[in-house]
C-alpha cells in the first residue's frame, strides 16, 4: 500500500515536524494517565488498599463538571467544583462503607468494585447511556515549532505537573504528610502517639478522591463524557501501580508515566492491536523480575 | 497479585451465620430474576395473550441503543393493543436486560424463550450479541428471530429476520457521493472486531470501483481512546475522507484529535455511517462539521414525511429526556421489525413458526420512519429507503436520497 507521502502535499505534515508533534500527543497522554493514576496511587501506598471505585470517582468528576456547565455555569467553574464534590462523595463512602474493608484487603477490593458498578450504572441511568461532549475552557491549537499543539492538552500537561509536585510535597515535607505516613508504617504505634489514624485514613482517603474528581474533570472535554469513562482507565492504573510498586508516592507516578507513555508511543511503531497487548505484556514481564516494583521497598 | 491466596487466608472469617445471611440473599435475588420486565396488555382474550420477547442492553456499553429499543417496542405494542390486538389478542411485552455482555444475555433469553414461552424474540444490538443469542433462540428455543441494527450483512440462517440497514444499503450512494464531494484517498480506520471487518471489505471494493483508492486499512483496539498515530497518518498521506468505523468510546477523542489537527480545515471529508442525532453529541459541532453518513431515518425527515413526524412526536411524548428515537440505536429497525412480524402473524393468522416465519419472508409495511419497507422474499433483509445526510451545526441536512426503496443485497 503506498503508505508514503505525495510530494507537493498542501499541509507541511513532514519529518522533524510528525516527529515533535508525536513526542507532544505521547507526552500528553502520559501526563492523563498519571492524573488519573495519582489517587489511586496515593490510596494504594498510603492506605494499602486498592480502589477499585477509582475510576467511577473519575466519572463523577466528569459527571460534576458536565452537570455545573448543563447549569449555565463556564466549564472552569464546573472543574473547580468537581475535586470539592467528588472529595465529599468519597469521604461519605469511606465512613459509611470503605473503613470496614481496611484488615482485609481482597474484601476492599470486591466492596469498592461493587461501589464503582453502583455509580457507573447511576451515571449510565442519569445521562441515558449517551456520550455527550463537554467543551474545554481553553479552546483551540497553538503552533509551536511548526507545529499543532492543542491549548487544551497543553493545560493538562502543566497542571498535572502542578498537582504531582504540590501532592509530593504535601506527604513529604508537612506535619501532615508525616502523620500519613506513620498511619500506614505502624499503625498502633501511630494511635499511641496521639495521632487519630481513624480520621488520618479518612483524609488520605478523601484527598485521592478529590484528586480523582480533578482528573475526571479535566479529561472529559478530550474524551467526552460517558459511563465508562473510568473503566477504561481501571486496568491501565491498575498495571501502573503493579508496574511502580506500591507504598511510595512516586511508584505509582512513574508506573502511570511509563504505561500512558508505551499506550500512545506503540502505536506509531507496531500495529496499534498488537500494541495494546504489547503494553500489558511487557508490564507482566517487567513485574516478573522486578516485583516490587520500579521504585520499590522504601516507605518514604 | 495473587487473590487466590489472600481468598484462603480470608476464608475462616466467615462465620456461618454471615454465610447464611449471605445465601439467603443472593437466594432471593436469584430466584425473583434480574433484569426482567413484563408489560401486561390493558385487556384479555379467552385465547390467552400474543407473547412478545424483548432481549435488548438496557445497561453497560450499548445501553443507550438497548433502552431506545425497549421504548419503541413498548410503544408499538401499546399502539397494537390499543387497535385491537392481533388476531384479536391482545400482545404481552417480555423485556429481558442483556446487559452489553454475551454471557449475561445468554441466560436471560433463555429465560425468555423456555420460560416465557414468547413467540417471537426481537433484540440485539451488536453482531457479537447477535451470535451469542440467536442459537438459543431459533435452533434449541424453536423461536422466530428479528434482529433490529444496521450491521455487517450476512445473517441468513433460517428463521432469523434482519429488519436494519446492510452496508450495500449504507454505501451504495454513499461512497461515489464521498468522492465527489471529498476526494479520491480514502482511509478506513477501524474498531478491531466483526463489523468494520465486514464493511471494510465491502466499502473498499466501491471505492474501487468508483475510481478511489485506500490509502490505509488499520484496525485498533475497540475501547482504545487515544489516536495520535492515526491522526499523524491520515495528515501526512493526504487523505481526502476518512471513512471511520471506529465505535465509541474512541470515537469521540479521535474526531477531536482529527479536527485539532486541521483535518476539516484543510478540506477532510469525514463520514461515519452508525452516526445518527445520538452519536452528534460526542462531539462539539464545530469538530465534525461536515460529517457524511447515509442511514434508513433522520430526525430532519419529519419536517417533510408526516408519518415519521407522527412516529417521532409519539416516541418523544412517551419518553422525553431518555434515550433518542433514532436510526443508529436500532429504534427504526425495532418499529419496522415489530410491525412486519405483525404484519405477517394477521397473514398467516396463526403463531405457528413456520407459518409466521413463510409471510414475514414477504411482508410489507406502507408507514414506518423513513418511508415504507418490505422484506425480500428469500434474503431474510428488509428493503427501505436511505438518506444521505451531512453535519452541519450540529444537525443532519439531507443531500441525497434514494430512489424508491434500496435492495439489501444480502444471502
Amino acid at each position: 500500500m503506498g503508505l508514503q507521502a505525495r510530494p507537493g502535499s498542501r499541509a507541511g505534515w513532514h519529518g522533524m515536524e510528525s516527529a515533535l508533534n508525536a513526542i507532544f500527543e505521547v507526552l500528553s497522554f502520559g501526563a492523563i494517565i498519571v492524573l488519573v493514576v495519582l489517587g489511586l496511587g496515593i490510596i494504594a501506598s498510603m492506605m494499602g488498599i486498592f480502589n477499585f471505585a477509582h475510576g467511577e470517582f473519575v466519572l463523577l468528576g466528569a459527571y460534576t463538571t458536565y452537570l455545573v456547565h448543563g447549569a449555565g455555569l463556564p466549564v472552569w467553574a464546573g472543574m473547580l467544583a468537581a475535586p470539592v464534590v467528588v472529595a465529599a462523595c468519597g469521604f461519605v463512602l469511606e465512613r459509611l462503607v470503605i473503613r470496614r474493608f481496611y484488615a482485609a484487603p481482597i474484601a476492599a477490593m470486591l466492596g469498592t468494585y461493587a461501589l464503582g458498578l453502583v455509580i457507573r450504572e447511576s451515571v449510565r441511568g442519569l445521562i441515558g447511556g449517551l456520550y455527550i461532549s463537554v467543551p474545554e475552557p481553553i479552546v483551540g491549537s497553538l503552533i509551536i515549532g511548526g507545529v499543532q499543539v492543542s491549548r487544551w492538552r497543553l493545560a493538562i500537561v502543566i497542571i498535572t505537573t502542578l498537582v504531582m509536585v504540590g501532592s509530593y510535597l504535601l506527604l513529604t515535607r508537612t506535619s501532615f504528610g508525616l502523620r500519613v505516613r506513620a498511619a500506614l508504617e505502624n499503625p498502633s504505634l501511630a494511635r499511641a502517639s496521639g495521632i487519630s489514624t481513624n480520621a488520618i485514613y479518612a483524609i488520605t482517603f478523601t484527598f485521592g478522591a478529590a484528586l480523582a474528581g480533578l482528573a475526571g474533570a479535566l479529561v472529559v472535554p478530550v474524551f467526552s463524557l460517558f459511563a465508562d469513562l473510568g473503566i477504561r482507565f481501571l486496568i491501565q492504573g491498575f498495571v501502573a501501580v503493579m508496574l511502580g510498586g506500591v507504598g511510595t508516592f512516586e511508584g505509582p507516578v512513574a508506573g502511570g508515566a511509563v504505561i500512558g507513555v508505551m499506550s500512545a508511543a506503540l502505536p506509531w511503531a507496531v500495529a496499534p492491536v498488537l500494541a495494546d497487548v504489547l503494553v500489558f505484556v511487557l508490564a507482566i514481564v517487567f513485574v516478573k523480575f522486578r516485583p516490587g516494583g520500579l521504585i520499590a521497598g522504601r516507605r518514604f | 497479585m495473587d487473590a487466590g491466596s489472600g481468598y484462603r487466608d480470608a476464608a475462616p472469617m466467615i462465620s456461618r451465620r454471615r454465610f447464611l445471611r449471605s445465601a439467603v440473599w443472593a437466594g432471593g435475588a436469584i430466584t425473583t430474576g434480574i433484569g426482567s420486565w413484563v408489560i401486561r396488555p390493558e385487556w384479555a382474550s379467552a385465547a390467552g395473550p400474543i407473547k412478545v420477547g424483548i432481549a435488548t442492553d438496557l445497561t453497560g456499553a450499548a445501553g443507550y441503543a438497548g433502552n431506545a429499543d425497549a421504548n419503541v417496542a413498548k410503544m408499538v405494542v401499546k399502539d397494537i393493543n390499543n387497535a385491537g390486538g392481533i388476531l384479536g389478542r391482545p400482545v404481552e411485552l417480555f423485556i429481558e436486560d442483556t446487559a452489553s455482555n454475551e454471557s449475561i444475555a445468554v441466560g436471560n433469553v433463555r429465560k425468555l424463550v423456555q420460560r416465557d414461552k414468547v413467540d417471537v424474540v426481537l433484540g440485539g444490538i451488536t453482531s457479537s450479541m447477535r451470535n451469542a443469542i440467536k442459537d438459543v433462540i431459533v435452533t434449541r428455543g424453536k423461536t422466530l428471530y428479528i434482529y433490529p441494527q444496521q450491521y455487517e450483512g450476512r445473517e441468513c440462517t433460517s428463521y432469523i429476520f434482519c429488519s436494519g440497514p446492510t452496508p450495500a444499503q449504507q454505501c451504495d450512494d454513499l461512497i461515489p457521493w464521498l468522492i465527489k464531494n471529498g476526494g479520491k484517498r480514502f482511509a478506513l480506520p477501524s474498531a478491531n472486531y466483526v463489523w468494520p471487518h465486514a464493511t471494510n471489505e465491502y466499502v473498499r471494493k466501491i471505492i474501487e470501483k468508483n475510481g478511489g483508492e485506500v490509502i490505509f486499512e488499520e484496525y485498533y483496539p475497540p475501547d482504545q481512546v487515544e489516536y495520535s498515530a492515526t491522526v499523524n497518518k491520515i495528515m501526512t498521506n493526504n487523505v481526502d475522507v476518512v471513512f471511520n468505523t471506529v465505535i465509541p468510546p474512541g470515537v469521540g477523542p479521535f474526531f477531536k484529535q482529527l479536527y485539532e489537527a486541521g483535518f476539516g480545515k484543510r478540506g477532510g471529508r469525514l463520514s461515519c455511517i452508525y452516526y445518527d442525532e445520538g452519536a452528534l453529541a460526542i462531539n462539539a459541532a464545530h469538530e465534525i462539521e461536515g460529517l457524511a453518513t447515509c442511514l434508513d431515518y433522520f430526525r430532519v425527515l419529519t419536517k417533510e414525511d408526516p408519518v415519521s413526524a407522527r412516529i417521532q412526536a409519539e416516541y418523544d411524548r412517551e419518553f422525553p429526556g431518555g434515550a433518542l428515537f433514532a436510526a443508529g440505536s436500532a429504534a427504526t429497525g425495532m418499529y419496522r421489525g415489530l410491525k412486519l412480524w405483525e404484519a405477517a402473524v394477521k397473514e398467516a393468522g396463526k403463531l405457528d413458526r413456520d407459518a409466521v416465519a413463510g409471510a414475514l419472508d414477504h411482508a410489507k409495511i406502507a408507514e414506518g420512519p423513513g418511508g415504507p419497507a418490505e422484506m425480500v422474499p428469500g434474503k431474510h433483509h428488509c428493503k427501505m429507503k436511505m438518506y444521505t445526510a451531512v453535519a452541519k451545526e450540529g444537525n443532519y441536512e439531507i443531500v441525497g436520497r434514494s430512489e424508491g426503496l434500496v435492495d439489501p443485497k444480502a444471502c
